[in-house]
């Protein structure tokens, strides 16, 4: 569905994707996972259209979403839905009126339709009796869940999530992990996850990527990532501190460093 | 000096890049504001009432005070320099040009560009923060329209009318002023007025103050549009908004008082 071909993007020198490639199915549970910092969000944003890369191309049935002019995107954009890493609802408007948002934009329904179907999107994330509350009157998780159902308001085939679980509790974090696996196995949407929870990922994942240093160091099904001898997978999801990726993030030498400086 | 000539260098490139931006704010602006005007359901959504009703209820009690304030302490300047020549009676007249064509449109500018600006910012800034901004484009609903629209609508509305408020209440305040102090007749303060204040005057006023509507809300709007990054981006954002549509409306005033009398 998704191919990702060579991507660079850099901001001033720092490359934060470098030459990264990889492929996404149709239907399948897709995470990307890496260090914070290491350009999820970034490659997020490459594959919505709304950051451009320096170089390399998304394809998309067939098309280059990157290369398409930004007027273009809207019938591209009306197919995906977003979960935004805070959830991103729009402040002074309540739970009804920010899922009702994109319905009244886009469809020509009826009030009394977009009532109902309101309700039936927040009834699949289980917030039904929320409605007429200020995202502000909610807690983080449920922000997410309201963000989750107007992402769903016009049944898009794609969803991407960014970094969904972090900073939530342990049960907001496996309520948010139940709700991609259904939305998945329930409506076959496809769901592209960025994340750093290696243990959702092996759970609920069909397919994983391991981002380090702006490109894939690894792919493959849970079972395989579990089972690679690459050392830096291995630190990856047993989250040791000691292995490829260092603690040090800077690269110079640090005895030079002091003596220049 | 070299370094000095560089800083005025980049600050003018940048300036010109921000203003090249501002016009293509102003353009998608005006083309979202067609389409919303044009389509009858999305006109109600946009609650254009609402926003005219915030930015005037906002300013209305700040644009009166110092409007009457601005008419007393004008008349006491005129009148202390009149008096001596014995040319008391032609105070309306004077206070009331002054009013209309300059003092009125650019104070009542200036109030509206600190207070309402600067919301604009913050609020506009604050949502591209927490990628609320970007939300709405991934819903393909233009931010533009979403965002710029209805405060663009509300401020062209809502700024001369404020101004035309302010005017009157500033002449009215002087009327009391010299009826109180000076023992004028009302009706002779009326006749100075009327004998002196043309249609141009009172239009001139109207003009400016819809010129410095569609500058507040281009910069206030674009200035919040730009904001990357944390929350200190967006505290920065709002002073250069206050500073720059402070400035603007100071240099548009000269440029505009001098071009309605050439």
């Amino acid at each position: 569905m998704f191919t990702i071909q060579n991507i660079v993007k850099k901001y001033g020198e720092r490359a934060v994707l470098n030459g990264l490639s990889f492929s996404a199915e149709e239907r399948k549970i897709t995470y990307i996972l890496g260090t914070s910092g290491g350009g999820k969000s970034t490659l997020l944003k490459i594959m919505i259209g709304a950051v451009r890369p320096d170089a390399g191309e998304v394809l998309y049935e067939g098309r280059d979403i990157t290369k398409v002019p930004e007027r273009e995107l809207d019938p591209y954009r009306r197919k995906i839905g977003m979960l935004f890493q805070q959830g991103a609802l729009i402040n002074n408007l309540t739970v009804a009126e920010n899922i009702a948002l994109p319905m009244r934009e886009h469809t020509a329904l009826d009030e009394s339709i977009i009532k109902i179907m309101i309700k039936m999107k927040l009834e699949l994330v289980g917030l039904r009796d929320f409605e007429d509350l200020m995202p502000s009157q909610l807690s983080g998780g449920m922000q997410r869940r309201v963000a989750l159902a107007r992402a769903l308001a016009l049944d898009p085939s794609i969803i991407f999530f960014d970094e969904p679980t972090s900073g939530l509790d342990p049960i907001g974090r496996s309520v948010i992990t139940k709700l991609i696996a259904d939305l998945n196995r329930l409506m076959g949407i496809s769901c592209i996850v960025v994340s750093h929870a290696v243990e959702e990922a092996l759970r609920t994942a069909d397919r994983i990527v391991i981002l380090s240093l702006g490109k894939v160091v690894a792919s493959g099904t849970p079972q395989e990532i579990r089972q690679s001898s690459e050392p830096l997978v291995q630190q990856f999801i047993t989250g040791s501190p000691d292995g490829p990726i260092s603690f040090r993030a800077s690269s110079k030498d640090f005895r030079e460093d002091l003596l220049v400086g | 000096m070299r370094d000095l000539f560089g800083y005025v260098g980049r600050m003018f490139i940048t300036f010109l890049q921000d203003l090249t931006s501002i016009f293509h704010l102003l353009k998608e602006t005006l083309v979202q504001t067609a389409l919303l005007v044009t389509d009858r359901k999305k006109r109600k959504q946009a609650r254009i009432l609402s926003s005219v009703d915030e930015i005037g209820s906002f300013s209305l009690a700040l644009v009166l005070l110092v409007s009457s304030l601005l008419g007393i302490g004008l008349t006491v300047v005129i009148a202390f320099n009149l008096d001596d020549l014995g040319l008391l009676n032609a105070i309306p007249g004077v206070v009331v040009v002054t009013v209309y064509r300059f003092l009125a449109p650019l104070l009542v500018g200036i109030i509206v560009a600190g207070r309402m600006g600067a919301a604009f910012t913050a609020r506009i800034g604050t949502m591209k923060v927490t990628e609320e901004v970007l939300a709405l484009e991934v819903m393909a609903i233009s931010p533009v329209r979403f965002l710029v629209v209805q405060r663009f609508l509300g401020m062209v509305i809502a700024l001369p009318a404020l101004t035309v408020l302010g005017s009157f209440t500033a002449v009215f305040a002087s009327l009391l002023f010299c009826v109180s102090r000076f023992g004028m007749g009302p009706n002779v303060y009326l006749t100075g007025i009327l004998d002196v204040l043309t249609p141009t005057d009172v239009l001139s006023g109207a003009v400016k103050a819809f010129v410095y509507a569609v500058s507040i809300v281009m910069i206030g709007c674009y200035r919040g549009l730009i904001v990357e990054g944390s929350a200190e981006e967006v505290g920065k954002a709002t002073m250069v908004t206050v500073v720059w549509s402070t400035l603007t409306i100071v240099v548009l005033d000269t440029v505009l008082t001098t071009a309605f009398y050439g």
